[in-house]
């Protein structure tokens, strides 16, 4: 059956193990060329989209949940077959049982799957209710049972915000190419072998290894049970294009049953395929336009992929995102280029079916990347804004040429690293509580010991910057012990056992923290350093304001001394995380990504020395602080790309709006202006960049009658969503923010 | 050597190919009525810089210029032609893409200077008819003329720029005269259209200034477009 599988593919390392880079370097085929050969959708796909859009409507009609299926408890072969339009099918498989019905996740937590329900007026059965209240440890009880008060208290006042603690953790990447291109019960035998190779000392590290493998293997037959529900039989390899596509669906469709993590990327899959399609292009099996309409079809099953979340979370990543996060292009280790003709036909589908935020498409730019690629990228984005950018040649070196992304900016190699997702601390609280003598300045509240009371007068930059060294030194332990205790509970409890099976057995694991408010607490120590700020305190000592005299610089304006705030932050607290040994020997690493919690936090937190009010929304990610970046464009891009990768090896995201017409005043103009703002951000070491172009005037429109927008989409922070599903108030934000224009 | 520098924009991508830096120089004698930056009329005013400076602004941000370069406006660049012709020497030294953006009102030594040193001129006509162009200009346009065709005889590349004010450069006869103008080149050169727009009025009226073409209406798509028509009918050919 093997044999009959791999015909024509070529390299034989990878048939005697599990190495699916090594298949892809042995059969790639490379594409300079640019997107004419492309066609555009089917019938079936259009019919099947078509019916999509009018339930999608229905759902945002219904409130944003257009239907749960409470009576199930989501497994990986939990439901029979499910379909949209059968005979227009051509890629099945839904979560549940009808498409945009979405599945009840309790391994996470049954509190929040009930909350979840309840918000959108279902009720989860009463059998579920029961069994997992009093008779199931679910992560987010666990976790909360072993919290110290501490870890409690950073929680509810902000300094933590969007722990996993109480939804699956997310941004495990499986290598779901393996089960098409292995079947899965070569994968089985392969973990069967490994854990007879775990047999000999039986340490705790060992028996828990054993009892995962065991929880993989299961899995596995799981997920062949799903396969046969729908009529195929994935013990065996892909035999062809449709089935390559097929079998890796349903292998990432098992893992977003089995988990709800808050992000569930897809992997590096488009060239991986590619070899499947060309095969039988070259064999007379598959026409251009077959080949796409498989592609189309795919795009459209990723796009129907959600969960049910609580409005809490909502308010922390709104637009109901999944991060299906798919790589594609990128250059080879040899110096070939990993982009494919079917590389093209992932873009492509964003105009077939029309622009949409999943799955997260995102471009591994390098500066060898084919100029017919780099410009199509430039053309997509200014079409759909849909797509991201992220620095291949600085992944490249330290990943190789097989890693994808998790969730918006974290890096992994495929198959062989996970990371223990961690969330992101405020920073700029732990500049307020470095004001505060370490009380907290909204509460009053003493959170960090040890922290001396400043003088009155003016803010003494040397003595703030003592204080705000030793508050990172406190949060830095008190943040990297709760996502220990966090990533232990959710082993135990909520294990990813269909992801975990779909890596080698022994993974290289990353402890990713991340840090919020980074341009503010900038800006901030740069008006203390070169203005003369004043704190007004209340009567319990606690700045509730700051007044300022003088200029000074602001972190986004190619000004080293407030760039350099940036930088020595992101450095000195990368450096203290590292202090704190993590669970598992897991590599510490940190990223500057807000999603939309950007809002989230600069609501839980006071006013600010950089004249920021009480309550108003940071900027996202890595970016300058709205409106202060006043030097333009490229001195925004300098001044983020001077924050090193080796401190932020978790990622460092720039979120860039730009007027169309800023960009040159014809299409083509435009889309070399692009491509040489890509080619000097990635030269510059820049990491990420979202990239939207479009007028602030059509956001404005969308507000107004957004049911005439309802595939309107923008990028935000690492991800891109539909504008309409924002709340009001993120909506307000996006506003806010900076378009470029011509001076 | 200094040159007065009103403003310089880092991300210029109107003004000739690619992503250029546009250095904006202070003074002009013209007295263009719809002049969107009379703020840059004033010789010997705003910033003094030296090429040195003006380059390494440059080099920050070089890795955005590669498919552009640096382009040179104003105000009249050509007033400060010992330094513009500085500046672009030690351009073409460094492999930099240089642009001219020129009214042409200065003198022939002044052009001559600089061209040798230019990749591309951008030249910016108001009007062909010598009434029509002294009413919008304030100065007549022999001199101006002598110097298209001095650029046209020379190795850089030439774009003629033409900002379409309704009812005062469109008609018929007007464009006929630009039409007989760019043939009597001696080599063709593309037209860009440009839609005359009211954005400089908030400036005028900043400066205390009176705009005098208060009156005139924005050029619209069409009007474009009907230029772009009777042009092309020239055997003129409009970006």
């Amino acid at each position: 059956m093997q044999k009959q599988a791999w015909v024509g593919f070529n390299g034989e390392k990878w048939q005697n193990s599990i190495d699916v880079r090594d298949f892809i370097q042995n059969n790639v085929h490379p594409y300079v060329g640019d997107s004419a050969f492309l066609a555009g959708p089917t019938e079936k796909s259009k019919r099947l989209w078509q019916k999509c859009l009018t339930l999608l409507a229905e759902e945002v009609k219904k409130g944003g949940v257009l239907d749960v299926a409470t009576k199930t408890v989501s497994t990986i072969d939990a439901f029979g077959p499910g379909y949209i339009e059968r005979e227009d099918e051509i890629i099945v498989g839904l979560q549940t049982d009808a498409p945009l019905k979405r599945s009840l996740i309790v391994n996470g937590g049954i509190r929040m799957a009930e909350q979840a329900a309840e918000a959108y007026g279902y009720k989860v059965d009463e059998a579920i209710s029961e069994i997992y209240h009093k008779h199931v440890t679910t992560h987010n009880e666990a976790v909360f049972r072993a919290y110290t008060e501490e870890m409690r208290t950073v929680r509810n006042l902000g300094i933590l915000t969007g722990l996993p603690d109480a939804y699956g953790r997310g941004r495990i990447i499986g290598d779901y190419r393996r089960v098409a291109l292995y079947g899965v019960q070569r994968l089985i035998d392969e973990k069967n072998a490994d854990l007879e190779a775990r047999s000999a000392v039986m340490s705790e590290a060992n028996i828990r290894l054993r009892e995962e493998i065991a929880k993989q293997i299961e899995s596995l037959q799981a997920l062949v049970r799903l396969g046969e529900a729908y009529g195929f039989d994935l013990t065996r390899p892909a035999q062809n294009a449709r089935e390559a596509v097929q079998w890796l669906y349903l292998a990432y469709l098992a893992s977003i049953r089995e988990q709800n993590g808050a992000a569930m990327s897809f992997g590096r899959t488009a060239t991986f395929l590619d070899i499947y399609i060309e095969r039988d292009l070259a064999n007379g099996t598959l026409t251009e336009e077959a080949a796409q309409e498989l592609i189309d079809q795919l795009m459209i099953k990723l796009r129907l992929a959600r969960h049910l979340r609580t409005p809490d979370y909502n308010e922390l990543f709104a637009g109901d995102p999944l991060w299906v996060t798919e790589v594609l292009g990128g250059m080879g280790d040899d110096g070939r280029t990993l982009v494919s003709k079917n590389t093209f036909r992932y873009l492509q589908a964003l105009y077939n079916l029309g622009p949409a935020p999943e799955p997260n498409l995102t471009v591994l730019w390098s500066e060898a990347l084919p100029e017919g690629f780099k410009s199509f990228c430039a053309q997509v984005s200014l079409d759909t804004s849909s797509i991201q950018y992220e620095n291949d040649d600085l992944m490249r070196p330290i990943y190789g040429d097989d890693y994808g992304i998790a969730c918006c900016v974290s890096a992994m190699r495929l198959g062989k690293d996970m990371q223990f997702f961690g969330a992101r601390a405020n920073l700029a609280k732990a500049l307020l509580l470095a004001i505060n003598g370490g009380r907290d300045e909204i509460k009053g509240r003493l959170v960090v010991p040890n922290i001396p009371e400043l003088p009155a007068g003016p803010l003494d930059y040397e003595a703030v910057r003592a204080n705000y060294s030793k508050v990172m030194a406190w949060l830095a332990n008190v943040y990297v012990s709760t996502l220990n205790l966090i990533h232990y509970m959710h082993d135990r409890y909520a294990y990813e056992s269909i992801q975990m099976a779909l890596h080698d057995s022994d993974v290289h694991r990353y402890l990713a923290c991340g840090v919020a408010g980074l341009s503010v607490a900038a800006d901030s120590l740069s008006a203390i350093r070169y203005a003369k700020v004043t704190p007004v305190r209340n009567e319990q000592g606690l700045a509730v304001a700051f007044e300022t005299e003088g200029e000074f610089p602001n972190f986004g304006n190619d000004d080293d001394r407030a760039d350099e705030m940036a930088v020595a932050l992101t450095h000195e607290f990368s450096n203290l995380l590292k202090q704190t040994p993590a669970y598992r020997d897991a590599e510490h690493t940190l990223s500057v990504l807000t999603i939309t919690s950007n809002v989230m936090y600069g609501k839980k937190t006071g006013a600010t020395p950089d004249g920021r009010p009480s309550g108003a929304p940071f900027a996202p990610g890595a970016n300058p602080m709205h409106g202060r970046d006043k030097s333009g464009a490229l001195a925004a891009m300098r001044s983020i790309s001077k924050i090193s990768y080796d401190d932020c090896r978790d990622g460092i995201s720039y979120t860039f709006n730009i007027l169309p017409a800023t960009l040159g005043k014809t299409r083509e103009q435009r889309r070399e202006n692009l491509v040489s703002l890509l080619d000097g951000y990635a030269s510059l070491h820049g990491h990420h960049i979202n990239v939207t172009v479009l007028d602030r005037s059509v956001l404005e429109a969308a507000m107004r009658e957004p049911e005439k927008y309802p595939q309107l989409t923008i990028r935000v922070s690492g991800y891109a969503v539909h504008f309409i599903r924002l709340t009001r108030e993120q909506q307000q934000e996006v506003l806010q923010r900076t378009f470029y224009q011509a001076l | 050597m200094i040159g007065y520098v009103h403003s310089i924009e880092p991300f210029g991508t109107v003004d000739g190919p690619g992503i250029r830096m546009v250095v904006f120089l202070s003074g002009c004698q013209l007295g263009c009525a719809f002049c969107h930056n009379p703020d840059t009329w004033r010789e010997k005013a705003g910033a003094k810089m030296t090429v040195d400076e003006i380059l390494a602004r440059f080099e920050r941000n070089r890795p955005f210029y590669r498919k552009g370069g640096i382009t040179v406006s104003g105000g009249e660049p050509l007033l400060q032609a010992p330094f513009v012709r500085a500046l672009f020497t030690a351009c073409r030294e460094r492999g930099i893409d240089t642009a001219l953006d020129t009214a042409g009102h200065a003198p022939l030594e002044a052009l001559a200077a600089v061209l040798p040193v230019t990749n591309r001129v951008l030249f910016g006509l108001k009007a062909v008819h010598p009434l029509r162009h002294q009413r919008l200009t304030q100065r007549d346009n022999q001199l101006i003329l002598a110097n298209l065709h001095q650029a046209a005889a020379s190795r850089a590349a030439l774009v003629i720029r033409w900002v379409v004010i309704p009812g005062e450069n469109d008609s018929a006869d007007e464009l006929d005269r630009l039409a007989e103008l760019l043939h009597s080149l001696n080599r063709p050169v593309v037209v860009e259209l440009l839609p005359y727009h009211t954005m400089a009025l908030v400036k005028w009226k900043a400066m205390g200034m009176t705009y005098k073409l208060a009156h005139v209406p924005e050029a619209t798509k069409e009007m474009v477009d009907a230029v772009r028509a009777a042009l092309a009918a020239k055997q003129i050919t409009c970006l």
